[in-house]
């Protein structure tokens, strides 16, 4: 096992050298740098312009500067920020834990929601649970995230005042766990409802699919209770498709929502991409890009180790047959 | 031993994700927690809640990489300038308390105000602004604004200090700071164009500092100014919190602190509504479709009297080289419906980027639309049906619709790109785009618009022959009589007339809704960058 974890992550490594090659130079193809952002654009001369581009090594051939970076990088340093002047570490890990909550509670829900939802369609399609689970997918897949916010805001904020409509914390309440989740309410629900669909089709497809085989025949033969044979024998077997659905959720919450937390003025990581890519902060946008690969790459070893724990079957490689 | 199914595996992870983002929640404390003082618990702090669209840039007020209006309405509360400018260009008292010109209008002498103290206590005396200013001209430093100098006598055309001469800027005694140029320069007018870039720094704070590592010092990241409101904390681009000044010279804000965060233009006004915010950025301006929307929900929408927002076509002059092309285009467009579609009754078109009701504006200028005209100036131009390209932003869409429609309603092709402000400015100033829809703050200078804008190294309309309109700049910058800078200044505006090398399209003047919750706010004078914080008062 030790052996095939050290393979798979060598094996990532070039994946993850070629997916900020690939960022860098597409973000460096794009039209206008943030030189060209400044002032608002229209008011920055030619003479400032070369200043600001040579303060900020923009004047280097994008090559070099992307070596420069990869530098960095190597010895733990994402660089200074073009637009704050901070370390790019200090403003990602800033807006990390804000995204985990937001994004990971938002995911948790849909979990703790839509698996047994999913369940329950597929074993009672044509009930009100079935007709419940469809209505969510459809709602979850049709309506676009900031339709939600705006949604939820109007409806739980301004009608109806029981939640806040923006921030992360009542500025002077001193950030109590009560005060988090009360502005975690409307921006969770929001994410939730985004992942639901996904989660409820996943779930209820591998049900559906096991709820027919012919152990699960033999189990209702047996007579074993309902429940269990749908919960137990059923379920279990349809697991492995929904926790693969579930762990790709990981990058999401590491990198956070773009939309829900821009809105709702929520301080995580797709709030801080959004602004980056607004403002050219090539730096900024790369450590994000550095921090998302290695999510994703994460999680496709960890699904990988997953799956071959859950199978035997499947093997580590290199074991004697 | 347990066997670890998948189904345990998921459980255990979820369990644990479950417990550290409650862990890290419940350990996470808001920024401004911090500032309680232990044991004074007896009544809570009185918080103003701010929203602003976008978000700032580093607190080094020298170091703005955008150079935006977002990061200097944040430096305006951390640091103290010389002047508080009003919307319609009044200046009054801030840091210094009187300025009046010297050597034969050469210099401006400020009388700076003795109980200014930095927040650390020490008082801010003129030595304080001659050092900063020698700092931010100092080559070796790398500041991005040093442009704020240019004109001062001893820098060069970026504003740097030259070697061997001696910089313009004095501290005649504590409280006297003098400022000498290379050309005649009005105080109240120098006032209205660089007060918002200029700032006091602690400079005894940072003798330290080499000045080529200055603007990255960790220093900034925990600023100490001179203004209305001390530094707490911030996560960057997101949350501000800062804390009311109670020693600031023109008195104490009405509030203990002002929490400032950075959430999507759309939902500050619905925010506002909420109770989460008690006044947004700029000016809590608000569009006219959303006026309603306030109204009914208790808030009072009033007009500011002062124009604040200013629209033009650009046109690429290489691309669009006849004159009676571009006069052709000007006629085309009905400004009047344009004006009404994007700005309904609050708008004034214009043949000008020169704001009414100053003393350099024309008298009421008739309407140009004319699309007969437009088609003959057409066929004399020789237009051959080329596809010009007009670049716009999302929020411009509509607006470049109504555009394109009267150009092809005079049969001129026009197709439209929609782009982010930068590339569209990128793209106006490299050749990619023909036309482009922009907008801008005006100032009540005559040259607010047009000085920037016919320099050789930033020609953004593409003027071939830039001579006469430099000539005529330099003209107007150097005289300091009223009644012959106004005949410049109209025979300037009749050159652009004749030359039309942009398309001046109308003013539009801002909605403020005003907050119930904070009295005492100067709703337009945001627009110039600075708001009254020091007369704030958060209702109880």
């Amino acid at each position: 096992m030790a052996n095939y974890i050290v393979k798979r992550i060598l094996g990532a490594l070039p994946v993850f050298f070629g997916i900020t090659l690939l960022v860098f130079f597409l973000m460096n193809m794009a039209p206008a740098t943030i030189a060209d952002a400044a002032g608002g654009g229209e008011a920055s001369s030619a003479v400032m312009r070369a200043a600001l581009e040579a303060n900020l090594g923009l004047d280097q051939p994008i090559p070099v500067r992307y070596v420069l970076w990869l530098k960095e990088l190597l010895t733990g340093d994402l660089g200074l920020s073009y637009r704050t002047g901070q370390p790019v570490l200090r403003m990602i890990a800033q807006r990390v834990v804000p995204s985990l909550i937001l994004t990971g509670t938002g995911v948790a829900a849909a979990v703790v929601i839509g698996i047994p939802l999913g369940v329950m369609a597929a074993w009672k399609p044509g009930s009100g649970w079935s007709r419940l689970a469809g209505g969510l997918t459809l709602l979850s897949y049709s309506a676009p995230g900031f339709f939600l916010c705006v949604l939820f805001i109007y409806c739980f904020s301004v009608v109806l005042g029981w939640f806040p409509a923006a921030n992360m914390y009542s500025a002077g309440s001193g950030g109590g766990l009560g005060d988090l989740l009360l502005h975690l309410a409307l921006p969770a629900s929001v994410v939730c409802l985004s992942s639901l669909g996904n989660l409820v089709r996943q779930t209820a497809s591998a049900c559906g699919e096991v709820l027919g085989e012919d152990y699960i025949r033999t189990a209702r033969a047996k007579g074993l209770p309902e429940w269990r044979v749908v919960w137990v024998h059923g379920f279990r077997t349809a697991l492995l498709p929904v926790i693969t659905t579930i762990l790709n959720h990981i990058p999401h919450i590491i990198g956070g929502s773009l939309v829900v937390e821009r809105i709702f003025g929520w301080p995580g990581m797709g709030s801080l991409l959004f602004t980056s890519v607004s403002s050219r902060d090539y730096t900024v946008i790369m450590g994000i890009t550095a921090v998302i690969a290695l999510a994703v790459l994460a999680t496709g070893i960890l699904m990988d180790i997953f799956y071959r724990m859950a199978d035997p079957g499947v093997g580590w490689g290199g074991e004697a047959k | 031993m347990r066997k670890y199914t998948p189904a345990r595996l998921a459980a255990l992870a979820l369990a644990a994700a479950l417990m550290a983002v409650l862990f890290l929640s419940a350990c996470g404390q808001q920024p401004q927690g911090e500032t309680e003082p232990a044991g004074e618990k007896e009544t809570p702090a009185v918080n103003v809640n701010y929203g602003i669209s976008n978000p700032w840039d580093s607190l080094m007020p020298y170091y703005s990489v955008s150079g935006s209006n977002y990061s200097r309405i944040i430096y305006d509360k951390i640091y103290d300038r010389l002047a508080y400018v009003q919307a319609d260009g009044t200046c009054l008292p801030r840091a210094a308390q009187s300025w009046e010109s010297a050597d034969d209008g050469y210099a401006i002498l400020f009388h700076l105000d003795p109980k200014a103290t930095f927040h650390d206590g020490t008082p801010v005396t003129a030595q304080h602004w001659a050092d900063t200013i020698t700092l931010v001209t100092n080559p070796a430093c790398e500041t991005l604004g040093r442009a704020t100098f240019v004109g001062l006598a001893g820098t060069d055309e970026t504003g740097a200090a030259v070697a061997g001469e001696t910089l313009g800027v004095e501290a005649v005694d504590e409280a006297t700071l003098k400022l000498t140029f290379t050309s005649p320069v009005l105080p109240e007018e120098f006032l209205v164009d660089k007060n918002r870039d200029i700032y006091v720094l602690p400079t005894h704070l940072l003798g330290d500092i080499p000045p080529e590592e200055m603007m990255t010092d960790d220093f900034w990241l925990s600023p100490v100014g001179s203004g209305p409101c001390k530094y707490v904390s911030e996560v960057s681009g997101s949350t501000l919190v800062l804390e009311s000044n109670p020693d600031y010279q023109l008195g104490k804000p009405g509030f203990d602190t002002l929490t400032i965060t950075v959430m999507d233009k759309s939902n500050l006004l619905t925010a506002l509504i909420a109770g989460d915010l008690d006044y947004y950025a700029f000016g809590g301006s608000l569009s006219e479709e959303n006026k309603p929307v306030a109204e009914q929900a208790g808030f009072q929408v009033l007009e500011g009297e002062v124009p604040n927002t200013f629209f033009e076509l650009m046109i690429n002059n290489e691309t669009i080289a006849s004159a009676d092309l571009r006069h052709a285009i000007e006629k085309a467009l009905d400004k009047e419906l344009l004006c009404q579609q994007n700005s309904g009754t609050r708008g004034t078109t214009t043949s000008s980027s020169i704001l009414p009701g100053t003393p350099y504006s024309s008298p009421e200028t008739q309407g140009t639309y004319d699309p007969q005209g437009a088609k003959e100036l057409l066929a004399s131009a020789g237009y051959n049906g080329e596809t010009y390209t007009l670049a716009c932003t999302s929020q411009r869409a509509n607006l470049a619709a109504l555009v394109q429609q009267n150009l092809k309603d005079v049969g001129i092709q026009v197709e439209i790109e929609t782009v982010d402000s930068a590339t569209m400015f990128a793209g106006m100033y490299d050749g990619t785009y023909d036309l482009g829809l922009a907008s801008h703050t005006p100032t009540t200078l005559p040259l607010w618009f047009t000085g920037e804008r016919f320099a050789p190294d930033h020609n953004l309309f593409h003027v071939a022959d830039l001579s006469h309109y430099t000539q005529l700049l330099s003209a107007i910058r150097s005289e300091t009589q009223e009644r012959a800078r106004i005949d410049l200044v109209d025979e300037f505006e009749a050159y652009l007339n004749q030359e039309m090398p942009f398309v001046p399209l109308w003013f539009t003047h801002a909605l403020h809704v005003q907050s119930n919750t904070v009295t005492g706010i100067d709703y337009p004078a945001s627009a110039c960058c600075n708001e009254n914080v020091w007369q704030w008062e958060k209702k109880a």
